[in-house]
């Protein structure tokens, strides 16, 4: 689902932590570039003119939230996501009123931040809402919210079909359970112990989606998240 | 200028001043008093010297007017020897002069109506320089009228108030010099509890907390300071002891998953042959970080909770609405164990309460998570409703193996997970208990584990009504 490829520029002064973002997203499909300071960072948003910028907040010398008050300033038409380990309310408020398009707070989980650049990305090139994803012999109507697997129709409670549904929406990408508490069940608290419920919510979906077939769609990734994928 | 520093000094200086203000004012009245009795004194003497004189004067046979001088044996005052007298006759003509006198006019021509019919009364000033409180009265003897002026030479009694003054004046200083150290002696004791005071409170420190100062006595100001300086070091004391336990606490519980992390990737890079190897390897320690992860954020709701004002974001609503909110995120959780959930409300209660929603909302998820945790296949779990004056009570009691006696309290402990391997069936991070009571307590609600049920473990939550 990638339309060109995206420009993204990556403020962040831990090496690591940018080589792990890069290493990441260029296999998306990004062309990706890094900056390890707020000069440097900023030169490369006038030189390479990037669609999106990955701001890290504390930097040395210059603190992150200046750049992106002066790139608004300039009027720089560029989306902003600030990735940051301060995460208060107040925090994020003042990063989104500071002109920031999304906020990230650390740690997060990587299928999480690809899939709010991608959502930042759609943003500017709107695609028209599908009525039906097909993924192999799998069919969700997102109006009648109905979903068939090789015609017959699967009986699911409308937590499963919700839980179905985003999954098919980031076919072939990983969620997190993050992702999924957040999006899904709409748990606003980081510190709500759902992820049992999540589990044993997959366990299920797992049985009526997957159980009855040879083909299986749903994936368990240990440790990051699951992830709906057709055959290869 | 240059302001005192020291309270000692300034209290000193203040007292000194007042005193010596007091002192000044005190010794221009006692002067002035004294100066006013003395000359009524003199006055009242020359008075009566004039009637005696009056007696001893008489006119010989030649007109000449004289004074018996035979008195002078037995004299009344040494003041009569320095008397000053000059008679004149009404049409200003003098008729006598005292020897005293020298030939000098006493007082110069006769003013209009001088002595008639009084004592006149006035200060002179004679040739010499010498000042004369002189009075007149006119005096009718042997068919004629003459005017009598007498005086006392003031130069004296000058003297001895200028004396009398010096005196006053010369004590003045020395006094206002003592008193000045005094003062300073009684101020330094009076402000000497307050000086050990802060001696005491400069050493206390971050590690000597729990000392406490001296309350000599409770009633006055100093002990007043010194009680409300230890109230302040008792609630720093908490807030450290509190500080301390939890980085204590932290660092043990990030230091175990960390540990795991390592091993696991060390014996990952040292042993691992196989993708699969390396693929279990990270699951491992994604796995691992996640729970890191939930640990952080529980540490940081728990901060957050601590350091929030109670009473920001508090609603109206009723609790059985948001058990049920509860129940129903759970509830893959309770058809997985097979839990029967039984509802019971004690009649007529009211149970809508006044709280931060979102708070008690993570509290029930967290007490509600444990009991179906704990709950074994196929147990109720029953919940009743009920309330009194003050507080609506949702007893949450399940049919797990319970809470071991005398762990009650340490269960609300942070990181406190049971002792025992096989109650931990999924381990938590242990902050779930601790925040609900945190978040509890924070709205003026309570949260206790019934330690009176036979079976399983009953959890009472309290929560305050709200005031219509």
């Amino acid at each position: 689902m990638t339309y060109l490829r995206a420009k993204i520029l990556i403020i962040e002064d831990d090496r690591k932590m940018a080589a792990a973002l890069v290493a990441g997203m260029e296999p998306a499909g990004y062309e990706v570039a890094t900056a390890s300071s707020a000069e440097e960072g900023f030169f490369l948003v006038h030189t390479l003119q990037p669609d999106l910028l990955l701001l890290d907040l504390t930097l040395p010398h210059r603190n992150g939230l200046d750049i992106l008050k002066q790139i608004r300033r300039e009027g720089i038409d560029l989306l902003v996501l600030i990735l940051t380990s301060h995460n208060t309310v107040e925090d994020r408020v003042e990063g989104l009123s500071s002109g920031a398009d999304d906020y990230l707070g650390k740690p997060f989980s990587f299928p999480e931040l690809l899939a709010r650049v991608q959502a930042l990305l759609r943003r500017t090139l709107p695609t028209p809402a599908l009525s039906a994803i097909r993924i192999g012999d799998l069919e969700v109507d997102t109006k009648s919210k109905v979903a068939r697997r090789a015609g017959a129709r699967l009986e699911l409670t409308p937590r499963e079909f919700d839980l179905l549904l985003y999954l098919a929406e980031n076919e072939g990408r990983t969620v997190s359970r993050e992702m999924l508490a957040k999006d899904v069940w709409h748990e606003s608290s980081r510190f709500t112990p759902i992820d049992n419920v999540i589990d044993v919510q997959v366990a299920r979906l797992r049985k009526k989606l997957d159980d009855p077939y040879p083909t299986k769609l749903l994936q368990t990734i240990r440790g990051v998240g699951f992830s709906l994928r057709g055959p290869q | 200028m240059m302001r005192p520093r020291k309270l000692r000094t300034k209290l000193t200086l203040w007292y000194v001043a007042v005193l010596a203000v007091l002192l000044v004012l005190y010794i221009g009245l006692v002067f002035i008093f004294q100066y006013t009795v003395l000359t009524r004194q003199i006055y009242h003497d020359e008075v009566q010297d004039v009637e005696t004189v009056e007696g001893l004067l008489y006119f010989d046979q030649q007109d000449g007017l004289y004074l018996r001088e035979d008195y002078h044996s037995h004299p009344r005052s040494h003041l009569l020897i320095d008397r000053l007298m000059e008679v004149r006759d009404l049409s200003g003509n003098v008729l006598y002069r005292s020897d005293t006198l020298h030939g000098a006019s006493l007082g110069g021509p006769s003013l209009p109506e001088e002595g008639n019919g009084a004592f006149n009364e006035r200060v002179v000033k004679m040739a010499d320089g010498e000042h004369v409180f002189l009075i007149s009265h006119l005096h009718g003897m042997q068919g004629r009228t003459v005017l009598i002026r007498l005086g006392y030479s003031l130069s004296l009694f000058r003297d001895r108030m200028e004396q009398f003054f010096g005196l006053l004046l010369v004590a003045l200083p020395a006094g206002l010099l003592l008193a000045g150290f005094a003062g300073y002696a009684i101020a330094k004791r009076a402000l000497k509890p307050m000086e050990e005071m802060a001696a005491r409170a400069e050493q206390i420190t971050a590690s000597n907390l729990h000392d406490r100062l001296e309350v000599e006595n409770e009633d006055d100001e100093l002990g007043h300071m010194a009680r409300v300086f230890n109230h302040l070091l008792e609630r720093l004391e908490q807030a450290f002891e509190q500080l301390r336990r939890f980085t204590a606490n932290a660092a043990h519980e990030l230091r175990t998953p960390l540990t795991s992390l390592r091993a696991v990737g060390e014996v990952a890079l040292q042993e691992a042959s196989t993708l699969e190897d390396y693929r279990e390897a990270i699951g491992s320690i994604l796995e691992e970080t996640g729970r890191l992860n939930q640990t952080i954020e529980g540490l940081l709701l728990l901060a957050k909770a601590e350091s929030a004002q109670p009473g920001q974001a508090q609603t109206s609503f009723a609790v059985p609405d948001l058990v049920h909110e509860v129940l129903n995120l759970l509830g893959v959780l309770i058809e997985e164990r097979n839990v029967t959930v039984f509802e019971e409300y004690e009649d007529d209660v009211s149970l809508i309460v006044h709280a931060d929603r979102s708070l008690v909302r993570i509290a029930l998820i967290n007490v509600i998570h444990n009991a179906i945790k704990f709950s074994p296949q196929g147990s109720p779990l029953k919940i009743t409703y009920s309330s009194d004056t003050s507080h609506a009570q949702v007893n949450i009691h399940d049919s797990g193996p319970g809470i071991t006696p005398g762990n009650d309290q340490l269960v609300f402990e942070r990181f406190f997970t049971g002792a025992s391997p096989a109650t931990s069936v999924g381990h938590g991070s242990g902050l779930g208990l601790s925040i609900a009571k945190l978040v509890l307590e924070r709205e003026r609600g309570s949260i206790t584990f019934d330690s009176a049920v036979p079976h399983g473990a009953k959890c009472v939550i309290r929560l305050p009504l709200v005031v219509i």
